[in-house]
């Protein structure tokens, strides 16, 4: 069976844990685990040339301490950037966070997850940011991982691309 | 990266029987050279690199001896499984390590078969927890079951790589239990995933390590008396890692010594 690498990057705390969690374990945990290293897990998902094995890989998120570390990109297929919806300056620095991986692994099949959609009151970006996204041509998603809006489709888009991709005559 | 590893098991002071084991292996490609044409130090040294270094530790469920064998067994099997399976070790490009990670993962499906088929059904058999880290270059490979520990020390601040499979975890994150809850519920400790138990849900990850840290895999009768700052204290130590295995170990057997205690610690260097 096909098997790509998705590589989960973000600034700590925007839920990529969680979203990966909800993907694949239909759960979701309220309380807050800082991730160290990488987490990795599987979920065999269809596409139009059959099935493919996602290998996800939720990478530490950048935090005061440091940055992402790069060499856990090696390999990858495709990237789901997180954004914290709530708050803004995740979303700031997910421009930023690309730049870091297509410099060290070059441009992958990738899109944004806007997440946590549920907190509707203290959403902090608008129509200037979906802008912003378009523009750049990059894909996105709005996503809440406690109540699964959006999880599968997002993952479904990615394990798509990175098919498509794959199989693309080079 | 040289590697300085040592490993501690005892019983402690309330335990009958010591149900934890460990392990700390070395697999490297079996070249055992007689004569050769060949500068003898360059091919010794290309072996050498492609070591991966192995550690496991154990912690055995089910009392009267049970999870001594349970804990055994896993390691046994875990070990044999992984030897047969060495040739992955070497090279590791990008698509081996996916399939050295499957590997890592079968080996420990295969521990909790044996078990089944060796000590009982699941359910009635005894069990297991078990961490497992196999260290190859600067990466380290994670493979983790039930409550036993992987963390590390990385200039001076302590990292858990691993999360407990417990039932106050569970429910913590459930949002069911509050903090207050799980440190008052007597089942809060209560395994929901172990080798050769009804649940067997293997934890997988890794994380990149570089000289000068340490990685330490400990059974919770490290834990259940020695907190993370004095854990991170003593990792920080310079000292060999007998040393700080050994300082590791008496003051859980000075806080206690309530359960079995097993720790192995390695340290890097350059």
């Amino acid at each position: 069976m096909i098997q790509k690498k998705i590589c989960m990057v973000g600034v700590f705390g925007t839920g990529k844990t969680c979203l990966v969690q909800q993907f694949v374990h239909s759960r979701f945990s309220v309380k807050y685990h800082s991730t160290v290293g990488v987490k990795i897990d599987r979920k065999v998902v269809p596409v139009d040339e059959g099935e493919v094995t996602l290998l996800l890989w939720d990478l530490a998120g950048r935090d005061g301490h440091g940055d992402i570390t790069v060499s856990y990109l090696r390999g990858a297929h495709g990237v789901l950037y997180v954004v914290d919806g709530t708050r803004r300056e995740t979303f700031d620095q997910v421009f930023e966070l690309r730049d870091i991986v297509e410099k060290a692994v070059g441009p992958l099949p990738s899109a944004v997850a806007l997440n946590k959609s549920d907190l509707t009151e203290e959403w902090k970006l608008g129509k200037a940011d979906d802008k912003a996204l378009a523009e750049r041509s990059w894909h996105q998603f709005t996503t809440s991982a406690k109540t699964g809006a959006g999880v599968e489709a997002a993952f479904a888009w990615i394990a798509r691309e990175a098919v498509r991709q794959g199989s693309a005559p080079s | 990266m040289s590697v300085d590893a040592f490993g501690l098991t005892d019983t402690g002071k309330v335990r009958e029987n010591n149900e934890d084991h460990f392990v700390i292996a070395t697999l490297r490609k079996a070249v055992d050279l007689g004569q050769t044409s060949l500068e003898n130090g360059l091919l010794a040294g290309r072996v050498r690199e492609s070591a991966a270094h192995l550690f496991v530790v154990a912690d055995g469920v089910g009392g009267h001896s049970g999870g001594e064998l349970a804990s055994g067994a896993a390691v046994q099997c875990l070990l044999e499984y992984v030897a047969q399976a060495s040739g992955c070790f070497h090279d590791l490009g990008v698509d081996q390590e996916n399939e050295f990670l499957e590997r890592l993962e079968a080996g420990i499906h295969r521990a909790h078969e044996r078990i089944h088929k060796e000590l009982g059904a699941a359910g009635e058999a005894p069990s297991t927890t078990l961490t497992l880290a196999a260290l190859i270059g600067q990466r380290t490979y994670l493979v983790h079951v039930g409550d036993s520990r992987a963390y590390y020390l990385n200039r001076g601040r302590l990292r858990q790589l691993t999360r407990d499979q417990t039932m106050g975890e569970y429910l913590l994150d459930a949002g069911a239990w509050t903090e207050e809850t799980a440190a008052r519920a007597r089942t809060a400790g209560n395994l929901i995933s172990t080798v050769g138990g009804t649940e067997m849900t293997p934890s997988i990850g890794l994380v990149d390590l570089v000289p000068g840290d340490v990685l330490l895999l400990c059974t919770d009768g490290l834990t259940k008396h020695v907190a993370d700052p004095q854990i991170a204290e003593v990792l920080g130590k310079d000292r060999s890692a007998s040393e700080t295995a050994r300082e590791l170990m008496d003051l859980a057997l000075a806080g206690g010594g309530s359960d079995n205690i097993t720790v192995i610690v390695a340290k890097l260097g350059e």
